[in-house]
């Protein structure tokens, strides 16, 4: 698990715990914003709702039920909920049915934790994956390109998967 | 027995067959290593799920992650200062408006209200300043906001790190070295409120704060926001 500087309880009811909070996790908050709202502004509004909402309950952050990242999220999740409600009842959004294909929000969120996952990921272990997995290529032809033995790539894939499973577990993932 | 080597051989191929793309005598030959080994097969279990999220991911958002603007930070600081100082204003109003009803709190309140106004001109515009503690030991962190008041200066002394009930006295030190105290609060575990004290030293005029907490002083220096005010021989409060 990420260690945080944060970690007792209350611990974001005062200015200075915000700040720090900001400083480990808006990267990670915004990047999904980004993500979910398709639009850098509202993403924006997004995270400094989610550390003015923080810091007001922060009395009520308890370490011990889960990290402040997970807090964060949770409470990011909410946001996006109701920024995502503010535009669907601004007019001409929510009528003619013609509503941008939008995806769940808690697939959003698996898909982004993985795309974070994806790019904390070494740059050979991301290769393979994507050659392999993502765009469907031959083992030999990744090999060919790559330079290396075939069996290379395969342990390459391996390796990736388990730096990948470790790298979620960073990121708080549970299975 | 398998040897370490051979499970090894067998291992690295664990991650193509997660993902679907072993075939043949390869995939057989590892189902068969998989049927006889725990350990193997422990490691595939734990590749499993990994493997199934695959998916969710789009490979065309594996580029850098877009970064928050760098003023975003300072704005939501900006934000969260605003909605407290006006939590505080609420606060002195009703504790003002509560004070209204006695006849000697209402002179009181009279009085405040004139050194309100009385003492305007003390630098009461400047802003309110952080003040930084340097080379404190592993563990303890203080921090200190100054806002300036007609009566001198506020003092929000955050302590955190010393062990539960140590008495903690603060002082200011003005331009040429005096000390004006600023009051003395006990810190406690768990609690991480600040202690708000007050000394009638200017904020102007304030070159440190002084912090005892009985087996050590910390001193943390006040930037001077106007440097001339060293010059300027006023008088200064007792």
């Amino acid at each position: 698990m990420i260690q945080l500087g944060t970690s007792t309880r209350g611990a974001l009811s005062r200015e200075r715990d915000v700040r720090e909070a900001y400083a480990a996790h808006s990267g990670e908050l915004y990047g999904f914003a980004v993500r979910s709202l398709g639009d850098s502004g509202l993403a924006e509004e997004a995270v400094q709702e989610t550390f003015v909402r923080a810091w007001r309950a922060g009395e009520r952050f308890d370490p011990k039920i889960g990290s402040l990242r997970t807090w964060l999220f949770a409470i990011l999740r909410n946001v996006v909920i109701d920024l995502g409600r503010a535009r669907a009842v601004r007019p001409g959004v929510a009528e003619g049915g013609i509503e941008p294909a939008v995806e769940p929000l808690d697939e959003a969120l698996q898909a982004w934790q993985m795309e974070e996952a994806m790019r904390r990921l070494g740059e050979d272990h991301r290769r393979v994956l994507v050659e392999t997995y993502y765009r469907g290529r031959p083992y030999a032809e990744v090999a060919a390109e790559l330079g290396v033995p075939e069996g290379t790539v395969k342990s390459r894939v391996y390796y990736g998967l388990r730096a990948l499973r470790v790298v979620l577990e960073e990121m708080g993932y549970e299975d | 027995m398998k040897t370490r080597n051979e499970c090894r051989e067998w291992r690295e191929l664990l991650g193509a067959y997660a993902l679907g793309h072993l075939e043949g005598d390869e995939r057989a030959g590892l189902e068969a290593h998989l049927e006889g080994c725990p350990g193997c097969r422990e490691e595939l279990a734990a590749l499993a799920p990994v493997a199934r999220m695959l998916p969710h991911a789009d490979p065309a958002r594996f580029g850098p992650a877009p970064q928050p603007p760098p003023e975003l930070g300072q704005r939501i600081a900006a934000t969260i200062a605003a909605e407290k100082e006006r939590t505080q204003q609420r606060r002195r109003r009703r504790l003002f408006g509560g004070l209204a009803f006695g006849g000697v709190a209402a002179a009181a309140a009279t009085a405040v209200l004139l050194l309100f106004v009385l003492g305007g001109g003390s630098g009461s515009t400047e802003p309110a300043q952080q003040v930084r503690f340097a080379n404190l030991p592993e563990g303890i962190s203080i921090d200190a906001t100054l806002e300036p008041h007609s009566y001198g200066t506020e003092i929000h002394m955050y302590v955190h790190g010393v062990p539960s009930g140590t008495l903690c006295k603060v002082w200011l030190r003005g331009p040429r070295g005096a000390s004006y105290p600023a009051g003395t609060f006990r810190y406690r575990w768990g609690d991480d409120s600040d202690a708000v004290l007050s000394s009638a030293l200017d904020l102007s005029r304030t070159r440190a704060v002084v912090v005892d907490t009985g087996k050590r002083t910390f001193t943390a220096p006040v930037s001077s926001p106007v440097a001339a005010l060293d010059i300027a021989n006023e008088e200064e409060p007792t």
